[in-house]
């Protein structure tokens, strides 16, 4: 296989923040140039990131920066899963950017690209850094945009959802913070591989602390049971782009941090039981919520958590296949929970109300965009030759090998509740008769465009699954067995 | 000692008025309050009796007298992060306030919390 | 009750986190001989800044530093977004006294140098680019304290934002292009302990001074007007 020529990786993160500084420069020049920024930094980080592929699934690449070495300096560690994952959000963020060239927007329409540049590359950081106290600034400014971004259609609801989402947020981050001052007292590092190379030696009722505390802070992004109560209402309050990226971006950013501190730094034995028994619970809680829902958002929101506590179903199983199916439902949802989320905008754009009852009988109206959202649909509740299938079926059947019969029964029950309310929004978009009052505009190209690129990649995904799987499995090997990454760190020395 | 036990009961002050009080305003006092508590802890960790500040102002001063210089950066980091935070939150309670022409979150509440 | 309940579930908490706390012991040496050792040891020499705090934060952790001024952007940023106003909205401030008005025009210059002084001289003395930063911010809070009228440009402000936070990730693409990594110090170290040492440390923190100092400016203006 022939190598395209790679950057140092280091600019994946500078450039986007060169160009969010620059942004209020270039809007005096002309108004339209703004829309195209993030357009272009996330293709070059899309670039970036398949370029280096082939190299970091060998081995992870270590890249220093102000040449000093690990422990010493910050570096960036990018191993097959944090390769994987910026190529996702890259993929994602790329797409969405796509979406928003022609996405009406209010005022200051610049300020809402450089947050939205901002929130991607912050979520880029966490997967690439090597450095404890990097991830938590990295998640800082994931989380802190996302907060500006959930209130930025100005209205009553909006403020009220992102207080709230603030609250939970920063005081989770501060558990962060103490985990971080627990451990770096400890162990006197904070480079990751260097602390889980020393983390055995620490006093366990220390690490056990500093875990909870981690889970805890990581719970939050990504979505775990108590601490998710934030999400239907950012989820909704927030512009459509902003919602597909919290479904596609944020909220792997948080699953990759919690993995990464679960896995890499503390595998500590009895925590993946916890692991298992919260993405049950939260799966279950999830589903359930959402077939009360009433507006469609908040039930993309609650299926969104959903799918979130099949994930971590998979990451508490521990065995390298169900880590395999856990990242294959993550790029799964990346891919289809935005192309939901997009397409749903312009259904809620043309029936001119976030109800699912006022939506009946837009297949015949809006033919294109129902399309989308039932094709969404279908592969997100796992319809066969589609790809929310393989990885459902990846995990439900480890869990079966691992003999938790039970959980893998709640589990599948949770996906038929999930198509139930599915099926029922499609029901509806194509069985009810329409309303009269329909505007009558067409979908833009940009957002056509957008959504045909996911759907595509679902459906490639869905058809050559084995080629998808071939890419994961090293990333989940990566998590399993973490003596190569400590010892891609260490070599550096 | 009496640096944990100072950082410890910011902290729970903190958490509590998230918790308890009613007013936005004090809600985000509230949060600046544990922020101010954990950067307080991270400083007593990096605390060594008897040593001074990290700085080689004075050719007599050597490493060994001096506390660890690391929590010290990472609280400057964070007291940053920590502002911004508050700075957000505050804009946040003014668009409320326009809206509801109220701090109160028991008034405000209109989606399901 | 439900403070009651609050008290109780902090008490358990506390207790477990404090007694978690206390094992680790206080003010004793538990630096590791790998990391915090070796920047005291060999900072002065491998970074040429006497402030060993300041030679982690701009230097070793130069990358952390990059991310904290875009989580300040960010909050400036989205504070400007949601407090936008297509009509631009007045301080409600009553017009002060005479002598804190004489006062505040003989302290705002010297307030300004000394933010400049502690920006300047961060890899010096205790201090640096967003202390000295914070300063200059609280200098223009007492001229918008007590001159109802004194206004401060945006654009202006925005200009030097923009030119700031370039700059520090231009310096940091130069250390990839003329030297080994990003933020790599691609400058001469000179004598440690005067104003012309340690490389790109000042060069960096004068960046984020101006940075931090416009920034906070212009969050406490958008946020003291609140009247139509």
């Amino acid at each position: 296989m022939n190598t395209l020529p790679y950057f140092d990786p280091a600019l994946m993160i500078a450039l986007p923040l060169l160009a969010a500084f620059l942004i209020p420069l270039l809007k005096r020049a002309s108004e339209r140039i703004p829309k195209f920024v993030p357009l272009l930094i996330l293709g070059f980080n899309l670039y970036e990131s398949i370029a280096l592929l082939p190299h970091s699934l060998q081995k992870p690449i270590v890249v220093i920066i102000a040449a000093w070495q690990p422990p010493l300096g910050i570096n960036l560690t990018i191993g097959p899963l944090g390769n994987i994952l910026a190529l996702i959000i890259s993929l994602v963020g790329f797409v969405v950017a796509v979406y928003n060239i022609k996405f009406v927007l209010e005022e200051p329409g610049e300020k809402y690209y450089m947050l939205f540049l901002l929130m991607i590359t912050g979520a880029t950081g966490m997967v690439l850094t090597g450095d404890l106290f990097n991830l938590f600034v990295f998640l800082e400014i994931t989380s802190i945009s996302a907060y500006a971004l959930t209130a930025f259609i100005r209205d009553r609801n909006g403020a009220e959802a992102a207080f709230k989402y603030l609250l939970i947020g920063s005081i989770s981050s501060t558990m962060i913070l103490l985990g971080i001052a627990l451990i770096y007292a400890s162990t006197g590092t904070l480079n990751m591989a260097d602390i889980a190379q020393k983390i055995g030696q620490v006093d366990s009722r220390i690490t056990l602390a500093a875990l909870i505390l981690m889970i805890v802070g990581f719970g939050v992004e990504s979505e775990i049971f108590p601490l998710n109560g934030w999400a239907p209402d950012a989820y909704s309050q927030a512009p459509t782009p902003v919602g597909a990226v919290f479904g596609g971006i944020v909220v792997k950013a948080g699953v990759y941090g919690l993995a990464r501190v679960i896995y890499t730094i503390f595998s500590f034995q009895g925590v993946f039981h916890f692991i298992l028994i919260m993405g049950i619970i939260t799966l279950l809680m999830a589903e359930m919520s959402a077939l009360r829902q009433k507006q469609i958002k908040r039930m993309l929101a609650f299926s969104s958590i959903g799918q979130m506590g099949l994930v971590l179903i998979a990451l508490g199983l521990a065995t390298q296949n169900a880590v395999a199916g856990g990242l294959f439902q993550m790029f799964n949802h990346a891919l289809i929970k935005p192309l939901l989320f997009l397409s749903a905008g312009y259904l809620v754009y043309y029936s001119g109300s976030k109800d699912i009852g006022d939506l009946d009988g837009m297949g015949k109206i809006k033919p294109v965009t129902s399309f989308f959202f039932a094709f969404g649909a279908f592969a997100l509740m796992g319809l066969p030759p589609l790809n929310g299938f393989w990885s459902k079926l990846i995990i439900i059947s480890e869990t079966v090998k691992s003999g938790y019969i039970v959980l893998a029964a709640l589990a599948l029950t949770g996906s038929i509740i999930e198509a139930v309310y599915y099926l029922r929004v499609v029901g509806r978009l194509y069985f009810k008769s329409p309303e009269e009052h329909v505007k009558t505009k067409y979908v833009h190209a940009s957002a056509v465009v957008a959504m045909s690129i996911l759907a595509g990649l679902a459906l490639f995904a869905g058809l050559f699954p084995d080629v998808i799987l071939h890419y994961l499995q090293p990333a989940a090997r990566e998590l399993m067995d973490k003596t190569q990454y400590i010892q891609a760190v260490i070599a550096i020395k | 000692m009496i640096y944990y036990i100072g950082a410890f009961s910011l902290i729970l002050i903190g958490i509590y008025a998230v918790l308890v009080k009613r007013n936005l305003i004090k809600i985000v006092i509230g949060l600046s309050l544990v922020d101010a508590g954990v950067h307080l802890l991270l400083i007593a960790i990096g605390y060594i009796k008897d040593k001074t500040a990290p700085i080689f102002s004075n050719p007599s001063l050597s490493a060994g007298d001096m506390v660890d210089p690391v929590p010290q950066a990472l609280v400057l980091t964070a007291i940053v992060i920590g502002v911004a935070v508050t700075a957000l939150a505050l804009t946040i309670v003014i668009r409320l306030y326009d809206h509801h022409k109220t701090l109160n979150i028991n008034k405000i509440r209109e989606l399901k919390w | 009750m439900r403070k009651v309940f609050a008290m109780l579930f902090l008490a358990i908490i506390g207790f477990y986190l404090f007694n978690t706390f206390a094992l680790i012991p206080f003010g004793k040496n538990k630096m590791n001989a790998d990391v915090a050792a070796s920047y005291l040891n060999s900072g002065v020499q491998k970074t040429g800044a006497v402030n060993i705090v300041t030679s982690i934060v701009v230097n070793y952790r130069g990358f952390d530093t990059l991310g904290e001024v875009t989580v300040l952007f960010l909050a400036a940023t989205g504070m400007g977004a949601l407090l936008f106003r297509k009509k631009p909205m007045q301080r409600s401030r009553q017009n002060a006294s005479v002598i804190v008005k004489t006062g505040a025009r003989i302290l705002f210059p010297l307030i300004i140098i000394l933010g400049v002084y502690v920006f300047v001289h961060g890899h010096l003395t205790p201090g640096g680019g967003f202390q000295g930063g914070a300063i200059i911010a609280s200098g223009f809070l007492l001229m918008f304290m007590s001159y109802r009228t004194y206004k401060v440009n945006h654009k202006v402000l925005s200009l030097f934002e923009t030119f700031a936070g370039t700059s520090f990730v231009l310096l940091g693409l130069f250390g990839l292009i003329w030297g080994t990594s990003f933020l790599a110090n691609i400058l001469p170290f000179g004598e440690a302990n005067t104003l012309f040492s340690a490389g790109i440390i000042p060069l960096i923190y004068i960046a984020v001074g101006i940075k931090v100092g416009s920034e906070l400016t212009a969050v406490l203006d958008t946020m003291l007007k609140t009247v139509k």
